[in-house]
This record gives structure tokens, sequence and C-alpha cells, in this order.
């Protein structure tokens, strides 16, 4: 189902933190166009810090260190001369709290279209309501637009956050655990909306729920003390991994 | 069972030691506040907003300079503190967040706030006052603002610091650059808290006595020039209330009811905004 082109190329890439921390040691993988790649592991596997590099987060903490490259578009999202502006609208990042900004519910979702230089009303208000609909909230938020986005229940939250990463277009969205604060309806909805998605995007999820990364990913990526174990298909790294450890964490017996 | 009534008599001693210790408290309190408030109701009349002073000895007149001369001086003092407070607690919490740069200028503020004024006044008195060789307005409103710039600053600091991080990672993972970061969202959420902390620093200059007596010093004609001796109203209370003529002393007690009345309002003007910011979440 999944289009075999690859979107993002891992390779090679090793990651310190500014103490020294060796957080991430030889991950190569590739990412493919239009599906959802999952990656699992125990708790500070480096999944997290992983998923970080893509968008350059790491770079907010002076001292930070990234080693390798990651080829995407055929450039390197590593190097020095990337424009991080330009490479954060095109990797859009979706976090484990909903954080929407302190302001109404439309210029939330207009934000990231401002700071490229939008301003027309008509061009927004389209915009805005494209990125709803595309979220699936806009029947829930069309008649409240100008108030409050603390407003909004918390799920709703995490759809308005999913529909503000949106509204730019990005080619690539990130999932940093976007489920663990919602309840399961929410969290069902979310799911739903991330197998929508990736008819038009690429999507790669770090999730703790393994349930949830069976459910919904195309690949998956076992993760153990900054190294990858195992990546693979999904529905083979559930039923038969080559590794002994995949297999351990799977079925629960360590994590 | 002796053990457990030992220990209820010192809780019973304990506890009336403290409530009589805040009854005394509090009696003082509302002595004061009682005593401004029958002593200058008494006093206040439209005249005294609406005539300059008259010779001394002369019946009449009124305070028009000094609550002009009040207000410059404290709206000057705002302009100039303000900015530096909030930009101030702006980098502390933004750009030099968690270093030892951050941390010593906290401190320094902290001590900052609790310097005498007097020590203040004596200082832009030498800087301000001496080198222009006359009292002049301007050196009472810097006076006021460095005694606020710490206040503002702590407050913005401490308010900055409350905005969860993650809004601003959400922020720069849409490309958004670090000043639109703090402009846009920082500032946003922390408005409230940001405001707050402004308004009470005004309540704080705004009864000040000490350093203004020293800067602006006070003048009993109407003046709106700030490059001249300007009057305010807590230096007029001072003369005033030290002076030998009875209705002095009844504008001096009027005085002092309008700037109590003043700071309370901006006090709770603040504790409101914080209620019904901070307050329902």
């Amino acid at each position: 189902m999944s289009d075999d082109t690859i979107e993002i190329g891992v390779k090679g890439l090793n990651f310190y933190y500014s103490g020294g921390t060796h957080a991430l040691k030889k991950i190569s993988l590739p990412v493919y166009k239009n599906s959802v790649t999952a990656l699992i592991g125990p708790s500070g596997c480096g999944k997290t810090t992983l998923l970080r590099c893509f968008n350059r987060m790491h770079d907010l903490y002076p001292g930070n260190r990234y080693e390798g490259e990651i080829i995407f578009n055929e450039m390197d999202i590593l190097s020095n001369d990337i424009d991080l502006i330009d490479l954060r609208s095109r990797i859009g990042m979706v976090f484990q709290k909903p954080t929407p900004f302190p302001m109404s519910i439309f210029d939330n979702i207009a934000y990231g279209l401002k700071l490229r230089g939008i301003r027309k009303r008509a061009e927004l208000s389209e915009s805005v309501e494209k990125a709803l609909r595309h979220a699936a909230l806009w029947d829930e938020a069309k008649d409240k637009l100008h108030s409050s986005a603390y407003d909004l229940s918390g799920g709703q939250q995490q759809r308005l956050v999913i529909a503000r990463a949106l509204a730019v277009e990005p080619e690539v969205l990130l999932f940093d655990e976007p489920t663990s604060a919602l309840d399961p309806i929410s969290t069902a909805k979310i799911e739903e909306l991330a197998v929508t998605l990736k008819r038009d995007i690429t999507i790669i999820i770090v999730t703790h729920n393994m349930q949830q990364a069976a459910r919904i990913s195309d690949r998956t990526g076992f993760l153990m003390l900054g190294e990858l174990i195992e990546f693979d298909k999904t529905d083979i790294i559930f039923t038969s991994p080559s590794q002994k450890l995949t297999e351990d964490y799977i079925t629960g017996r360590f994590g | 069972m002796r053990r457990e009534k030992r220990r209820k008599i010192e809780s019973y001693i304990a506890l009336s030691l403290s409530t009589l210790a805040a009854l005394f408290g509090l009696f003082w309190l509302i002595f004061i506040l009682g005593d401004v408030l029958i002593e200058g109701i008494g006093a206040l009349n439209p005249g005294l907003f609406i005539n300059d002073p008259t010779p001394p000895g002369v019946e009449g007149g009124g305070l028009k300079n000094a609550f002009v001369g009040q207000l410059m001086i404290t709206f000057f003092a705002t302009l100039i503190g303000v900015p530096i407070g909030v930009l101030g607690g702006t980098f502390l919490a933004e750009y030099a967040r968690g270093r030892m740069l951050a941390r010593m200028i906290s401190i320094l503020s902290d001590i900052m706030v609790s310097v005498p004024s007097i020590v203040i006044g004596t200082f832009i008195y030498a800087i301000l006052v001496r080198p222009v060789g006359h009292f002049n307005g301007w050196a009472g409103s810097v006076a006021l603002a460095i005694i606020m710039v710490p206040v503002v600053l702590r407050t913005t600091e401490d308010m900055l610091s409350l905005v969860p991080w993650t809004l601003r990672e959400a922020a720069f993972a849409l490309g958004a650059p670090y000043y639109k970061v703090i402009i846009q969202v920082v500032y946003r959420g922390a408005a409230a808290g940001i405001l707050t902390g402004i308004l009470l620093s005004i309540a704080r200059v705004a009864g000040e006595t000490a350093p203004l007596l020293f800067t602006s010093f006070n003048n009993s004609f109407f003046s709106t020039n700030m490059n001249e001796p300007i009057a305010s109203l807590t230096v007029t209370i001072f003369q005033y209330a030290m002076g030998p003529y009875d209705n002095w002393h009844a504008q001096a007690w009027a005085a002092s009811l309008m700037i109590t009345i003043f700071i309370l309002m901006l006090t709770i003007f603040g504790r409101l905004i914080i209620r019904w910011r901070y307050g329902k979440r």
C-alpha cells in the first residue's frame, strides 16, 4: 500500500548531548514516502532524540552535536547552511502534550502562515478552514474560531496543533507520543487521522504504546540504548522479529 | 495521656501568641488607615484639586501643583523603568536562562529591591542634581525608575519562566525565529503577570518620599517643567505635616488619603488581573 520511494535517509547518525552523553549510535534507516514509520523502545532509548534530529530541535540548546547525515530532498538536514525556518515548515512537529498558543483558534492555525508572510485575510481564512478540515476539527471548531484555543478539550487541542502544523503544508510530520496525554476516544481519532494523513504526507511517530505502533504504522524501528536494534515492516517486527531483543521487548519481557 | 495534654497546652500557647501578634499588627494598620480616612475625608474639598497653594498662613488654596507633579514624575518614571525592567527580565528568562550571569543579576536585583530608597535618592542627587546645579523633575523620575526596575525585572523573569518550555518549542517547530517566539507567544502567555508586576511597581514608587526629597524637591507654584524643581504629593505631605499651619495639616491629611486610595486601587486592580487570568485554571 505504501509507496517505496525514500523520503528521508538517515545515514550513520551519531548524536551527543551537551553533557557528552552519546545518545544515538550509528543510526541508519530509511523513511518511506507516504507511510507511517513508528519508533519504539524502552524509556531513554533515544527514540525522541532521533525524532528531534529531523527538524533540528536540538539546535535550541547549545553544545548538542550531530555526526553523520540525514538526507531529505537531496540535501543534508544536518549541514550548517540549511535554512532552519524552511526546514521546519517542510517537516512539522506535534508534541506529547497539546501546545496551543495563548491566542484564538484561528490565530493559532494562521500563525505558521503569517510567519511565511501571508497577510491577506481571505487567503488565511481559506487555509485555516482547509487545515481544520484536514485535521477533522472543522465541525467542532467552525463556530468558535475566534475564541481562545484553551476552550477546547485536550483531544481537540491536539487536533488543533496538528491542524496548525498542516496549515503550512509540510511534507513530513513528526509525532512525539501524541496521544500519551489523551483519553481512548481522542486517541482513536488521532490514530485515524494519522492513517488518513499519509495519503498526502509522510509520518514519523514515537510511541510508548506498542499496540498503537502495530495499528497505524507501516514500518517500525526498535531502539535500545541509543542503537537501532531492528528496522522492518511493522507486521514482520510484530510477528517474526529477527532479533532476540526485539522479541523480548515486544512480548513484554522488559521495558 | 500526660504527653498529649502537654502538647495540647503547647499548641494552645503557640496559637494564642500568634493570634495576639496578628491582632497587634492589624490594630495599628486599622488605626493608621482609619485615622487617614477620617482626617482625610474631613479635609477633602473640590478646591484641593483645582487650586494651587496660597502663601503660608493664607486660608484656602489647594494642591493642584502637587497632583500634577506627582502624576508627571510617576508617569516618566514608568516610561523609563518599565522597558528596562521588562527587557532585562526577558534577557534573564530567555537568553541567559540558567547561566551564571542570569543568577548573579537576579540576586543583585533582589538586593536592589531592599536598598533603602533614600540611598537611591542621594545617589541620583550626586549624578543628576549636583552637576545640573539645581533640583529637577527628571532626577525624581530617574530615582523612582531605579526603584521600579528590579521589581519589574524580577516579576517579568518569574512570569516568563512560568510559560511552559514546550510552548516555545512548538513555535520553533513552526519555524519561528526566537524574537518572534518571545514577542508573539511567550509575552502573550505572560502578559497578565507582567502587567500586574508593572502596576505593583507603580504602587511601590507612588508612595516614595525620600528619593524625591533629594531630586525633584518641591515647588510651591504650578509647574510642568521637568527641568525645574516640581511638586509631588509625598514631599508636600512631608513639608505640610511639619509646618505650623492648621490648613497645611488638613491638606496633608487629604493628600495622604488620596495617595493611599491611589495605591490601594492599583494593588486591587493588580490582584484582580491575577485572579482573572490565573485563578480560573
